[in-house]
């Protein structure tokens, strides 16, 4: 009995402990996602109580909205297009920053600047002012005898703003790369330079084979990411997503039924809807992984 | 993140919701209410008014309002003055810009945490009026809010049903606004009293070939609105539940015209006017552009930052008089969850009959509502603020009664119109299909209402 309760102090001691984290959990995320999850099944205004409408929004989300299936599309496109740019660029500035160099530490932070101000509303005003019609992106087309562009004129040339923005924000992937690229053996190199490879082959035999763990977790981070992007669209096409819905990415969309629309059950459903959408491709990453990740130590 | 953020954030808002349904029915601001409108002539509200001037309590009421910073800084002053003259009254501000103000403003309507006097539009009146956020001001006309210099008329603005959901702080009309040296480039020294389309439609063809623009294009909840007007037709059936006009010739015969002006180069296309950051740089400010559609309380503003004679002139007809209304610019609200209707309902009094305050108010909220404040207030005026406030008068006389407020989903309306306009405008959508997607999807929008 002594023993017991003794344990059972113990216990409560351990639950007052994590009380902090596991309070903050329960009240701002694991309430929320359950009230989602029930509002996503109910017509709810904001003004009035919810009122439960069964799966009425996610039909009406997928046979009678759209501008769901445009906002996907848009989305798609700007992840597809976007991360695989934005990892390339990553790996090439790593592979740039892997070589010794007096100055390199000074290099690194510059190139890592900018994802420090990345999503920052600051950059996405600076980014529309760059793209301007009188901006510099048209100045420098001008100036190598190319016509401008009217960016904000045409929907996929708006994108486009978009994908650039996320393309330099490259930093933390690079980072990741960087670290990826420290942790190859140089005696591998080595060897293989011994035996006459070449820088490409060395690249492709050594390098890409034994970074594959590392690219496996910055693309599922990044594609998570991307999928979620919202500040760059809201800023730049000043919360509508134009031009003719060319910047509507999916999170926009949403804050736009909820917060412009007064429609928060379908923006619940939508966001259910984003979250299997990303589990589904997280999954199929994982599955996929199988045949083209190498981890090393498997092999020993 | 996002997810989970968007997850979170309507989930916290479910919970204020689910919240304040308990409290409205327990006892926070209902009863307080049926008591002050059943006292509605006499007793209530003016015995509590004697109390209050016995020894009054220390009271914070809140206020939200949207608008640009000249707004924001006369009306603080607005809240000093009256904070000096009634001591014990303190005044939180909140203000924003218009779209921001609108997203922060329903959270709070779910959570039952409304500021307790928050600026209206009447697109957004019979959302909050029809859902029970807002109070009947009607008990406090002429117990505590002095109508005596007030028409009918400029009160029945705020009209929902049978309930005054929002005070008339300001009266607007619509207009158009330009700059008489550019309109010379294009030949024509004064425009006619009773232009037409037609005559707007010719003499902005011109504009292009005098390297100008004409104007910025119409709002179309706007003007649509009012060329529906001339037709004899509205925007919105009388219960809000469909649109309110048959025939899409209409929507064909009014857009039409406007893309084609856009396609040649007349207006500016939807990607140059988004470029646009604010009054500074807009086309007519520097000089490239004749004339601006909107309302006349817009004016001053534009005269301010353009710095150059501005000019005022009246909608094009036929049937103008038909067409043309005075539209309250904006309202006070008293929310239900206030829990000093009273002290707000004071403020409100202060806002539309001292005259001291209105100096400072002069007309940027639209022309006053209260005649004695006009007559004193005028003198003291800038020339561009005379001729709002004259435009105003002659428009008493030569308008019709405007229509009711917008019904709920209006904001969706508005945001659809944009969205057809603009393909129009990019030449992406003919306006034949065009009338017929916004008669679709409007209706669709409108039908919830029912």
């Amino acid at each position: 009995m002594h023993m017991r309760f003794a344990a059972w102090r113990a216990q409560l001691t351990g639950y007052a402990f994590i009380s902090p984290f596991l309070l903050g959990f329960l009240i701002f995320t694991a309430f929320p996602i359950a009230a989602s999850l029930y509002l996503s099944f109910t017509d709810y205004n904001l003004f009035s109580p919810p009122s439960w409408v069964g799966l009425e929004q996610y039909r009406t989300m997928f046979t009678g909205d759209p501008k769901f299936w445009k906002s996907l599309r848009v989305t798609f496109l700007y992840v597809f297009v976007g991360v695989p740019l934005r990892l390339s660029f990553a790996l090439l500035v790593a592979l740039l920053l892997n070589r010794a160099s007096r100055a390199i530490g000074l290099y690194r932070t510059v190139y890592y600047l900018p994802s420090i101000i990345g999503g920052s509303v600051a950059v996405s005003i600076m980014w529309r002012n760059l793209y301007g019609d009188e901006g510099v992106i048209n100045l420098a087309l001008n100036f190598f005898g190319l016509e401008s562009v009217r960016w904000f004129a045409d929907p996929l040339a708006a994108l486009w703003m978009l994908i650039t923005l996320s393309v330099w924000q490259f930093g933390s992937s690079m980072l990741i790369f960087l670290a990826g690229l420290k942790n190859i053996p140089p005696s591998l190199y080595e060897a293989a330079s011994v035996d006459g490879a070449n820088p490409i082959q060395r690249f492709f035999r050594i390098t890409m084979p034994l970074l594959t763990p590392v690219i496996l977790f910055n693309t599922i981070m990044q594609t998570i990411a991307a999928f979620m992007t919202f500040i760059p669209a809201y800023i730049i096409s000043k919360g509508e997503g134009g031009p003719l819905d060319g910047t509507l990415l999916y999170s926009l969309y949403l804050f736009r039924r909820a917060f412009v629309f007064y429609d928060m059950g379908y923006a619940a459903a939508m966001a259910w809807i984003l979250l299997a959408i990303v589990a589904v491709l997280t999954a199929l990453v994982f599955f996929t992984s199988k045949f083209w990740v190498f981890y090393e130590t498997k092999e020993d | 993140m996002l997810v989970l953020l968007a997850v979170l954030l309507t989930a916290a808002l479910a919970a204020c919701g689910g919240g304040s349904k308990s409290d409205g029915g327990s006892g926070g601001g209902s009863p307080q209410h049926s008591g002050s409108s059943s006292g509605n002539t006499s007793g209530g509200s003016s015995g509590s008014s004697d109390s209050g001037s016995k020894a009054p309590e220390p009271v914070t009421l809140r206020m939200a309002w949207w608008g640009s910073q000249p707004r924001h800084d006369y009306t603080l002053q607005v809240i000093e003055m009256y904070q000096q003259k009634y001591p014990h009254v303190k005044i939180e501000p909140e203000y924003a810009n218009f779209d921001d103000y609108w997203k922060k403003l329903a959270p709070q309507a779910a959570a039952n945490d409304l500021p307790d006097i928050i600026q209206m539009d009447i697109s957004y009146l019979s959302q909050y009026g029809g859902n029970g956020q807002l109070e009947d001001l009607t008990p406090y006309l002429g117990t505590i809010i002095n109508v005596d210099h007030i028409s009918e008329n400029a009160i029945s603005g705020g009209m929902l049903g049978d309930k005054l959901y929002g005070f008339n702080i300001g009266v607007n009309t619509i207009q158009f606004q330009y700059d008489p040296e550019l309109l010379k480039k294009l030949g024509v020294d004064k425009l006619d009293d009773n232009w037409t389309w037609d005559d707007y439609y010719a003499l902005a063809s011109r504009a292009k070939e005098a390297g100008l623009y004409f104007d910025s294009g119409l709002r179309p909840e706007v003007f649509f609105g009012y060329y529906l007007r001339t037709k004899g037709q509205h925007l919105y059936s009388p219960d809000g539940t469909s649109l309110g006009y048959d025939d899409d010739r209409l929507f064909i015969d009014f857009f039409a015209p406007l893309a084609k002006l856009v396609e040649d180069g007349d207006t500016p296309t939807p990607d140059v006017k988004a470029q646009v950051k604010g009054l500074e740089d807009d086309f007519l400010v520097k000089g490239q552009q004749v004339g601006i559609w909107q309302w006349t309380n817009q004016f001053v503003g534009l005269q301010q930052v353009a710095n150059r004679p501005l000019e005022m002139h009246h909608m094009p007809g036929p049937n103008r008089k038909q067409g043309l209304y005075l539209k309250p610019s904006m309202y006070f609200s008293i929310t239900k969850n206030s829990k000093h209707k009273e002290e707000a309902a004071k403020f409100i009094d202060f806002w539309v009959n001292d005259i001291e305050a209105n100096k400072l108010i002069k007309g940027d909220r639209g022309v006053p509502v209260n005649s004695q404040v006009i007559e004193a207030v005028k003198p003291t005026l800038d020339p561009a603020l005379i001729k709002v406030f004259d435009y105003v008068a002659w428009a008493q006389e030569n308008s019709s009664p405007m229509d009711p407020p917008d019904p709920p989903g209006a904001a969706e309306i508005i945001a659809l119109f944009k969205e057809v306009t603009e393909a129009m405008d990019f030449g992406k959508l003919s306006a034949e299909d065009a009338a017929k997607r916004f008669r679709e999807e409007a209706n669709a929008i409108l039908a919830k209402n029912k």
